[in-house]
């Protein structure tokens, strides 16, 4: 074994001994890091649960075109043929509801029969809708959508994608936010360890004057705190993506109930496994940076 | 073996701690650096050990300009120095065997073989039997030897050593610096200070007398005690 391997051997040795000195101290400092590395870790995973779901809506948006009342079969007829010559690359399926139809519909509904039957005359216009076809589809709908508006006979338009639009929007802000929550846990971890570092560095103090007179390298005193901070991160981490695991079954449960009764099928999961390995090793590197800048600043000889 | 030319070393109060110091040591030597309290001869010993610079002037240890040598390179000087401060600095968390480990450890020996030696140190120093106990459980005489053997276990060619038998009684006094002798004839240069006159009397080959920041180098003589003065 080289003396390297023999040296890392011994400061991990060192870090155990000193973590399991003090348990209290070092389970409740753990559990802190746990605690702040769970909340974003909670929220990156909503956040990739949510995003197929969001690309599955956007993938069928639909528009559409209501007639005025007063406009007749035929000129209704007229626009869906006007969209099908005019935008046929852009879109993928049109069908047309007559006025008719769409209160027969309406009246099979119990909830409205009894509101329509006092109606004197059918209040429904035609409306023709379309599925668009192709990419960039929020910009090209909005495009479209005042275009068609200005046509004979066309009263509104409406672009039924809208709020998947917002839903977009609102994940996009919801990535920030976790972004921004996620730098500040990385200082609340970089301020825990480097906190717990100063304060175990303080305690060696003695150590380290010895390892010093007896030739120990900066390395070599600094190694053990390496150590201790990127255990501390990496298990924290750890402790994190199981309590997370551990806590997505009652909300799950919660959800499923939510999501069932709008006819869907939506759970949370965790992120795959190179991503929570990348956390792991993120928490336990940035623990080291941590530990490394405390004990450099604690320990100056 | 060690050059000390026009040092000066002050730490930033305006007074010079060593002004102007120019001595030299030759290999085997077994030198006593006397002088009161607070005259510099920690100071001096410390540059010695690499475990300080000089603001001026030259400072050669085996060769190295400590002054001049990058920080990484310092700690592989302190490793073929064997240091005693006048603190002991042994780790009461750990037993006498453990505390002579640690500078075989600090250079990476096979556990095997650190042991071996670790024990070999500890029985020179004539501690054999208190391996196991902690430097708190040992009486002061025992914790110097404790100390020297942490400095020996790495086989230095240069023994430094701090006031050692400043808290000592008279005999265990004797007993120490006769272990520090005993190491000088097989051949590593030794430097003890200490301001105990009749140590000096009956053991010292040479005296470096400091007061006041400033060396005098009282040259060879003979001790009471029938050490041998080099030629």
């Amino acid at each position: 074994m080289s003396p390297l391997i023999r040296q890392h051997r011994y400061a991990l040795g060192v870090t155990l001994r000193r973590l399991l000195s003090q348990p209290f101290s070092s389970i409740a400092n753990i559990l802190v890091i746990t605690l702040a590395l769970a909340i974003p870790l909670l929220g990156a995973t909503a956040l990739m649960s949510l995003r197929p779901v969001a690309n599955h809506l956007t993938a069928d948006p639909e528009m559409t075109v209501f007639m005025q009342v007063s406009a007749t079969p035929a000129e209704t007829g007229a626009v869906a043929d006007r969209i099908r010559r005019d935008h046929a690359s852009e879109i993928r399926g049109l069908r047309v509801i007559s006025r008719d139809r769409a209160l027969a519909e309406l009246k099979a509904n119990p909830a409205y029969a009894q509101a329509l039957a006092v109606l004197p005359d059918n209040p429904l216009p035609d409306a023709i809708v379309v599925t668009l076809e192709g990419e960039d589809l929020a910009q090209r709908s909005a495009k479209l959508a005042a275009l068609w508006k200005t046509w004979t006979k066309v009263d509104m338009v409406q672009v039924d994608s809208a709020w998947v639009q917002r839903l977009e929007a609102i994940l996009r802000f919801a990535r920030a936010s976790l972004l921004f929550l996620a730098l500040v846990v990385a200082v609340a971890v970089l301020a825990a360890v480097f906190n717990t570092v100063r304060m175990q560095a303080m305690t060696q103090r003695e150590e380290i004057a010895v390892a010093r007179l007896v030739g120990a390298t900066e390395s070599f005193v600094r190694r053990p705190f390496l150590y201790q901070g990127a255990l501390t991160g990496a298990v924290s981490a750890l402790i994190a993506i199981g309590a997370a695991a551990l806590a997505l079954t009652p909300l799950n449960d919660a959800l499923l109930g939510l999501a069932r009764s709008y006819g869907a099928e939506f759970a949370l999961h965790l992120p795959g496994l190179p991503v929570l390995a990348a956390a792991v090793i993120a928490a336990g590197v940035l623990g080291a940076l941590s530990a490394r800048w405390s004990v450099t600043r604690s320990t100056r000889f | 073996m060690i050059e000390f030319q026009q040092v000066y070393k002050s730490y930033g109060r305006g007074i010079d701690t060593l002004a102007d110091v120019t001595f030299g040591i030759a290999q085997g030597e077994f030198v006593f650096v006397s002088g009161p309290s607070g005259a510099g001869k920690s100071t001096l010993l410390k540059l010695i050990a690499g475990l300080d610079v000089p603001n001026r002037g030259t400072v050669l240890v085996n060769g190295k300009n400590v002054g001049k040598l990058p920080g990484r390179f310092r700690p592989y000087l302190r490793r073929a120095i064997g240091t005693i401060l006048q603190d002991v600095h042994l780790l009461s968390d750990r037993s006498a065997f453990e505390n002579v480990m640690l500078p075989l450890t600090v250079t990476g020996h096979s556990r095997a073989a650190a042991a071996k030696r670790a024990h070999a140190a500890i029985e020179r120093v004539g501690l054999s039997g208190k391996d196991g106990l902690r430097p708190q459980e040992l009486s002061g005489g025992d914790q110097q030897r404790l100390a020297i053997a942490r400095a020996i276990v790495n086989r230095p060619g240069l023994l430094v050593a701090d006031e050692p038998t400043a808290n000592l009684d008279r005999e265990s006094a004797r007993r120490i610096v006769e272990v520090f002798r005993d190491f000088n004839r097989v051949g590593v240069t030794t430097i003890l200070a200490t301001h105990d006159e009749s140590l000096i009397t009956d053991y010292a080959t040479r005296v470096l007398l400091v007061k006041e920041g400033k060396v005098t180098d009282g040259g060879k003589r003979t001790p009471r005690l029938g050490g041998e003065v080099e030629a």
